[in-house]
């Protein structure tokens, strides 16, 4: 029976919304779409009646019609989709892996504290400007000492004890050496430029070993020589060191001491960062812990290292490495710093 | 040095300030005090007499005494001491009495009630070394002139003082001197300062014959003192040497430490009863045998200074008197020396002997050259007031004063080291405070006169760190130093190192620090890389470190084994470190030891370290170092016996050997109780680092497409990866890779045979290569490898 072309619509718009309703997988709604959207398709049939339909109604009919397609179109997508979308998190579902496994091992080495220290210092004063020289372990006794005004019989000795090879030759007690090495490098060329220099490296005293003594420790020497350089420098450069080693809220504060090679010669402190200076057992109730030794180059070592002490002068500074890495980590024991264990080295991890 | 801050109080008024003040004052201007106690402690005390002492009724040991504790009244108290006795004076620590170790409480001993307790002065907490073996072990006794009823009993023993002990810097040998220390906390506290004046009657008119035949000894005085009384000293005497430090022996020999104490200027006595005349020669040509007063046996040499009597040793200058002419019980007629040695001399002396005395050390830290006379005249006058002595004049050798020193110097001079903006009242006013004498020439300039006690003092310097340390470092306004630019940071060789280290690190391998010192055996392993004689210690602490290292390694390994012993496994280290020997010039080393496994996923999945892993480390570094591969070559070292044989590799540039790395040889593994899988490199990175390297060049890539051939072929197993790639290499310009990428042995080959297959990448820089020339190439290889090599080519 032919139908009327408004109740074909009709009937097409009731079934397909049963179909897409029952539509339960892949091939159901193939089925669905076969029916109603290709080409064979009722709907396609029905623009076929168009013929059929008075002109005034045409329009409105085609209009019907194409919402019908969209509509149904439109349904079968969103079921795609819906299909689509759950055999994506069924496959993701399976790929699911144990994320606590260990991952690839691109595991850094870890860095021996002495050498984070030297690291640091290093990148510190680099940063200012300054040159990082080394020196040598063995080294004689002009520059272990008489170049830093420790001649033979200054009593300044009897703080020294020494590792000799021969008479004249031994290691190196401090880094103070490189002052001279340095000056003495310039003046020797006549090239009496400013000078603004480290020297890190390893000294060695006659100290048994224990918890806070070692025949080797390291030491960094700072020394900056040029015309008008006062204490007021070395106050704002050791400042300026100390806050970016141990943190801004770091105060210092000079005390009067002596080392041959300086005069003035002072210690520094700085406030403890453990109680922030109100004194705890770290730093032994005082609220200040002694850090390194400064102070003017003594006229004396200018003058003997051929700068001419009328004209320029400098500041020098020593600060024992061991003993920066043993107050910035807490370490409880020197020794453990020349074990190497890797229980203790897990925890440094270098620049 | 401890300094008793009651016996301060005499020169300089410091009543009303706080001891901690003082102490802080003190450190922060360079006197570092060191701690501050109390030289005895007890509350709650009173002087009693025992009046009654009958023994306790249930102990064979134990006393009941009645002691008369004046307006306190009589009380008993039980007492241990054996020297308890009616009519002795004792120390009363009544009940509530605090005192360090103990308070007193009322109590009932074995059913007799005791209140209060007799004390020693060991229970007042003063320390043992300055007491006797009587104080020890009994309670004190008194002097019978001790007041009843007093309870200032630490008053009255001089023994209500705060001790501070000082650290003296090397520089400030003048603080040796109490009367020094006075005048320094007079200038800390701007306080004027006292000085004690002595004037001895020195009526006798003896003469003595002095002389010193040294310019060692620049000046020696002397004074004798007859009919001394030998007797203990008077309490106060007593006390303050206590107080210093020092215990009380007589008063002859207290009256000369008491003098070294104020002063400074070390004193001796001599028996003039045991000499052969008046007369003392100073001589440093003595060779032979020296007994001291401490009973042992010197060989003195010629050098040291010694003090003679015709002849005969009487005292090893300065550092101890002989046994023979020292004072003692008899000692009737004395003799008194106030002397200057030299410093370094007697520093030697003592060292070589192991021998030092309280004089020693202040003569070979510096003296005061003019206080001399003044020691010598406050000897005498306590000698006649405390012993009974007549005294004569100073009979002396050289000369006794030297002139103060003057420094000029300037207020410009002062600020501008200093970076401090002083005016010239200030720096004048407390100069002049810190006992100099200064005369200003101008608005700047001025000139100081140093007092001769200031030994350390000799240049302008000196002066402003006089002004700082006295005015406080807190009057230093921080600034940074303003110098021109230089072109400094890290350079070439320190920027490649610190590459080096991170890229070590970065693949895994720890960085570590080990000791340059090492044992004769460990010096004698791993002298793979050249070398001359080890350097040696002459005065090392241990054997175990006596060589300075020639090579990083057994330093590595001791680590290694560290770690093994303590359950690591699968870690690597490396170090960076100078190595050095007698005939070459130090140098650094790299050196680097892996042990157990490479990890991959962490312990599911580990390989090995092998041979490979070192060999991929080394080509890293090289890369580093900007050496690629034509610059050097790896020979085999089958000839060390810590080495495998066929695990190893040399490497060299040109000829020089410039390191290795390989396995360790398992015999060598066992022997030095390692397990497991260790893997060592040694480099020298001085040499590495020298080398010159070519600058880099863009290079332009091909505009004609490359060709890739892959050939498997089968050959002896003997025939090297690297030989095959040189042949290869070298047939046509056109080849310009060659690449190992299979490797099989095994059940598929014979057995004396391996697989290898290997990709050609080929390209000419001309033209495209076609099929036929690209074949033609392949065909040449396929035949060299036949003929060279006797491969049999499988595809």
């Amino acid at each position: 029976m032919e139908k009327n072309p408004l109740e074909a619509l009709e009937a097409i718009k009731k079934e397909s919304a049963i179909a897409i309703a029952s539509i339960k997988d892949r091939l159901s709604l193939n089925e669905v779409r076969n029916r109603f959207l290709s080409k064979k398709s009722e709907l396609s049939a029905i623009m076929g009646m168009m013929k059929d339909i008075p002109n005034e109604m045409k329009a409105s009919f085609g209009k019907s019609v194409n919402e019908l397609r969209k509509y149904i179109e439109t349904k079968v997508k969103e079921k795609e989709d819906e299909f689509a979308l759950k055999e994506l998190n069924e496959k993701l579902e399976k790929e699911k892996i144990d994320i606590t496994l260990p991952g690839r091992s691109y595991e850094r080495g870890k860095i021996n504290p002495y050498y984070a220290i030297v690291d640091e210092i290093s990148e510190i004063f680099l940063s200012l400007g300054f040159e990082v020289v080394e020196g040598d372990d063995i080294t004689d006794d002009k520059f272990n000492f008489e170049l830093l005004n420790i001649p033979e019989d200054h009593p300044a000795r009897d703080m020294q004890d020494t590792f000799y090879i021969s008479q004249n030759i031994l290691l190196r007690t401090q880094t103070s050496g490189a002052q001279a090495h340095k000056m003495i490098d310039n003046s020797s060329k006549n090239e009496l430029k400013p000078i603004k220099m480290i020297c890190p490296g390893k000294c060695y005293r006659r100290d048994d070993d224990d918890a806070t003594h070692s025949h080797q420790f390291g030491q960094i020497e700072g020394l900056v020589v040029d015309k008008g350089i006062s204490l007021a420098d070395l106050k704002g450069t050791l400042e300026l060191f100390v806050k970016r080693l141990f943190g801004e809220k770091r105060e210092i504060r000079l005390r009067s001491s002596y080392f041959p090679f300086t005069e003035p010669s002072v210690e520094v402190d700085v406030s403890c960062s453990h109680c922030g200076g109100k004194g705890c057992s770290m730093c032994k109730g005082t609220g200040y812990i002694e850090i390194l030794g400064a102070g003017e180059v003594n006229p004396k070592v200018l003058e003997m290292c051929g700068y001419d002490p009328k004209i320029y002068s400098g500041f020098a500074f020593g600060v024992g490495i061991d003993r920066l890495a043993i107050l910035k980590y807490g370490i409880d024991d020197i020794r453990r710093i020349y074990t190497n264990d890797v229980r203790f080295l897990k925890d440094f991890e270098g620049k | 040095m401890k300094i008793s801050t009651k016996w301060l109080n005499e020169f300089v008024d410091i009543s009303d300030i706080s001891i901690e003040e003082l102490a802080n004052k003190l450190t922060f201007a360079g006197v570092e005090v060191e701690s501050i106690e109390k030289s005895a402690y007890g509350t709650n005390l009173v002087i009693g007499k025992i009046i009654e002492c009958v023994p306790h009724p249930d102990s064979d040991h134990l006393h009941v005494l009645k002691v008369d504790e004046g307006k306190d009244g009589i009380h008993q108290i039980v007492c241990g001491a054996p020297n308890a006795r009616v009519g002795l004076k004792v120390i009363v620590a009544k009940e509530g009495a605090v005192l360090p170790q103990v308070t007193i409480k009322p109590s009932v001993i074995r059913g007799v009630e005791s209140d209060g307790m007799c004390c020693s002065l060991l229970e007042l907490g003063v320390d043992k070394k300055f007491l006797s073996e009587k104080q020890i072990s009994g309670i004190e006794e008194l002097d019978e002139s001790a007041p009843i009823g007093e309870n200032d009993v630490l008053g009255y023993l001089g023994l209500d003082d705060t001790i501070l002990d000082i650290s003296i810097l090397p520089n400030r040998s003048d603080l040796y001197a109490m009367k020094n220390v006075a005048k320094e906390v007079g200038a800390l506290l701007s306080r004027p300062v006292k000085e004690k004046e002595f004037i001895a009657k020195a009526g006798l008119k003896d003469e003595f014959k002095i002389e010193a035949h040294t310019p060692k000894c620049p000046f020696i005085g002397i004074r004798i003192a007859k009919g001394v009384k030998i007797a203990p000293s008077p309490l106060w005497l007593q006390s303050i040497l206590t107080r210093s430090g020092i215990r009380s022996i007589n008063n002859v020999v207290d009256i000369g430490n008491y003098v070294m104490l104020l002063t400074g200027q070390p004193m001796n006595m001599y028996d003039l009863g045991k000499m052969d005349d008046y007369s003392l020669d100073v001589v440093d040509d003595y060779e032979g045998e020296f007994v001291a007063m401490d009973g042992n046996k010197y060989d003195l040499q010629k050098g040291d200074l010694l003090i003679v009597n015709k002849g005969k040793p009487m005292c090893l200058a300065g550092i101890m008197t002989s046994e023979y002419c020292a004072i003692n019980e008899e000692s009737k007629d004395i003799a008194v020396e106030a002397a200057i040695f030299s410093g370094a001399s007697l520093r030697h002396t003592s060292a070589r002997l192991g021998l030092s005395s309280d004089s020693s050390t202040r003569f070979t830290k510096g003296i005061d050259p003019n206080v001399n006379e003044y020691a010598l005249e406050m000897a005498s006058y306590l000698l006649e007031e405390l012993c009974g002595a007549s005294t004569g004049k100073t009979y002396y050798s050289g000369a006794n004063k030297k002139e103060r020193k003057t420094i000029s110097s300037s207020l410009s001079y002062i600020n501008g080291r200093l970076g401090t903006e002083f005016s010239l009242d200030e720096v004048v006013d407390v100069l002049t405070k810190d006992h100099l004498e200064i005369k200003t020439l101008n608005e700047d300039e001025f000139i100081a006169t140093i007092p001769t006690y200031r030994i350390d003092m000799e240049g302008e310097a000196d002066l402003s760190e006089e002004v700082i340390r006295l005015l406080g470092y807190t009057r230093i306004n921080s600034k940074l130093p303003t110098t021109a630019l230089s072109l400094n940071g890290r350079n070439e060789e320190q920027t490649k190192i610190f590459s080096i280290r991170s890229f070590l690190r970065n693949v895994g391998i720890n960085e570590a620090l080990t000791y340059s010192l090492i044992s004769k055996e460990m010096n004698e392993r791993f002298l793979i890389l050249p070398h001359g004689e080890a350097y040696k210690l002459i005065n090392p602490l241990t054997e175990d470190r006596q060589y300075y290292r020639r090579s990083l390694i057994p330093s590595l390994l001791d680590v290694t084994k560290y770690n093994l012993d303590h359950q690591a496994e699968d870690f690597s280290f490396f170090e960076i470190s100078s190595v050095s020997s007698l005939s070459s010039e130090t140098k650094k080393y790299l050196g680097l030891v892996l042990s157990g496994n490479e990890r991959i996923e962490g312990n599911m999945k580990k390989r090995p370290y092998d041979f490979y892993s070192l060999k991929g480390i080394f080509e890293g570094i090289a890369s580093i170092l900007s050496l690629n591969e034509g610059r050097y070559r790896l020979e085999s070292i089958n000839d060390k016996e810590e080495l495998h044989p066929g695990r190893s590799a040399g490497v060299y540039i040109g000829k020089n050997l410039v390191g290795y790395f390989g396995e360790l040889h398992p015999t060598y593994l066992k022997k030095n109780g390692l397990s497991g899988n260790v893997l060592v490199m040694e480099l020298d990175l001085s040499l590495l680092l020298s080398m010159k390297v070519s600058q880099t060049k863009a290079s332009v890539p091909s505009k004609y497409p490359s060709v890739k051939r892959d050939l498997a072929f089968v050959l002896n197993k003997d025939i090297t990866y690297g030989e095959v790639k040189r042949e290869v290499s070298r047939i046509d310009r056109t080849i310009k890779k060659v690449d190992i990428f299979d490797l099989y042995e095994g059940e598929h080959v014979a057995f004396s045979k391996k697989s290898m297959a290997i990709s050609l990448t080929l390209l000419d820089e001309e033209k495209t290569l076609n099929d036929a020339s690209v074949n033609q190439i392949i065909e040449k290889v396929i035949s060299t490898l036949r003929i060279k090599f006797g491969a049999e080519i499988r595809s």
